[in-house]
């Protein structure tokens, strides 16, 4: 009877362990800091919640220009960027281009949160390595710093990227 | 020594080769006006541009000027332009920034708001260009409150990265208000119910009819004189000899009535959120 007590709680165990979601070491590593945000101060779920879609964004516009996947980017994006991205795809597929991003991880800067919460405004200092291909051969590789101003909504269970656009380094 | 010689000449060859073409364009250009790169080297070269919304691969000329259309470059963001011939490539990036400030998003919080509520309604304005580029730098965005009655309130603001934001304390008076942003040519407008703020000065009265006891409310309005929206319920409580009995009655048309039974001595207090009014002291069915 102990022996079945035993056998029971470690089969307990073992299954809480098993269902416990592994951290998604694939993930691009993305820091927040909202100290400077205004006019509204960020929640604590939206403080976590904010880098966490972020990162799933970019590992799926990844995903989607490597493989000229536009049905990939619904998950994360929305609005101007999704559109924007989308064409990219379709251009890409036109043409036999495929882009490669290795990424290297995202310093968030939230700017703006607007005081009804629906729109957060974001700077993302990135470092990525881009590969641009051609058939399969590289035509083009770039180790870069950029700098990207974001404009992130919230959806029904996650923030959605609405806006993504890539600007020149401003020094504060 | 023969051999170092060769070694460093093919070398030599190699690294001309590689910077055989070179790429050249400006830093940073307006969202759709056209440009050229320019290039060195001779023959037909392949150039890809690629950008935030577009890629482009098409044959060019090197050594003279590569035509860039307004329509390739619509999208803010950094492009990428690459020239490839017979195997060696080179590359150039330049910054699209966005046109002049031509259309507006606008986000009005809340739709419906009580009345002389400080701070209660924002409006959020995104500034964009033709292209749906942000525009990042300042544009006077003006906005405008034009109530019901009397004369519009207009207040500028200058966009941060795009943004401008203003937040406003509701009218004192219920009714629609509008509220708009403009920048250029471009405007929006979005409309925000104001309604009347808790009950003030809730008062009943009672009646009987046909051997049966009404009480109703007189017109329900908030301390400014506004009437309090039909559908806000106000509960009825009669307290009697049997005890407690609360009846909720929705206001209509301006008043919330009830039928109460009542037998022997009674009091009949009334109360809508946590506003109280007064008691009535009612005897037994006649």
């Amino acid at each position: 009877m102990r022996i079945a007590l035993y056998i029971f709680t470690a089969l307990c165990l073992f299954a809480s362990l098993w269902s416990q979601e592994p951290a998604d070491a694939s993930l691009p590593k993305v820091v927040l800091a909202a100290e400077n945000v205004g006019p509204r101060q960020i929640e604590e779920l939206t403080s976590k919640s904010v880098p966490r879609d972020y990162a799933y964004a970019w590992k799926t516009m990844a995903r989607a220009l490597a493989e000229n996947r536009s049905d990939l980017l619904d998950a994360y994006f929305t609005g101007f960027a999704k559109d924007n991205l989308a064409r990219r795809i379709a251009d890409q597929k036109r043409t036999g281009i495929n882009t490669r991003y290795i990424d290297h991880g995202h310093k968030l800067e939230a700017i703006f949160y607007s005081p009804a919460g629906d729109a957060m405004q974001l700077r993302d200092r990135a470092r990525v390595e881009i590969q641009l291909l051609d058939g399969g051969n590289v035509i083009h590789r770039e180790q870069v710093n950029l700098q990207y101003l974001v404009l992130m909504t919230p959806g029904a269970d996650r923030w959605l990227v609405r806006d993504l656009e890539t600007t020149p380094e401003v020094h504060p | 020594m023969p051999r170092l010689i060769t070694f460093l000449s093919l070398a030599l060859l190699l690294a001309i080769r590689a910077h055989g073409v070179e790429l050249r364009g400006p830093a940073q250009v307006k969202a759709g006006s056209a440009f050229s790169l320019s290039s060195n080297g001779s023959g037909e070269a392949t150039l890809y541009l690629v950008g935030p919304a577009s890629v482009s691969k098409r044959k060019v000329q090197l050594g003279s000027g590569i035509p860039v259309e307004a329509g390739e470059i619509e999208h803010a963001g950094r492009y990428v332009a690459i020239v490839c011939s017979g195997g060696d490539c080179s590359s150039a990036n330049f910054y699209v920034f966005a046109s002049d400030a031509s259309k507006l998003s606008l986000l009005v919080h809340p739709s419906r708001v009580r009345v002389a509520t400080p701070n209660a309604i924002s409006a959020v304005a995104f500034v964009f260009d033709k292209f749906h580029n942000l525009v990042l730098t300042p544009s006077d965005v003006e906005f405008r409150v034009t109530p019901q009655q009397g004369p519009a309130l207009t207040h500028s603001q200058p966009s941060s990265n795009g943004v401008a934001w203003v937040r406003m304390t509701s009218a004192t008076k219920e009714g629609p208000t509008k509220i708009g942003a403009a920048v250029a040519d471009a405007s929006e407008l979005r409309v925000v119910r104001q309604v009347a703020s808790d009950a003030c000065n809730l008062r009943i009265k009672s009646e009987w009819v046909s051997g049966k006891l009404f009480v109703q409310t007189d017109p329900v309005r908030d301390c400014g004189g506004n009437n309090v929206p039909d559908g806000t319920v106000v509960s009825f409580t009669k307290t009697d000899e049997a005890g407690k009995t609360t009846v909720d009655a929705p206001i209509k048309r301006g008043i919330a009535r009830v039928e109460m039974p009542v037998s022997g001595e009674a009091r009949i207090d009334v109360a809508s959120g946590v506003v109280t009014g007064n008691e009535l002291n009612v005897a037994g069915a006649r």
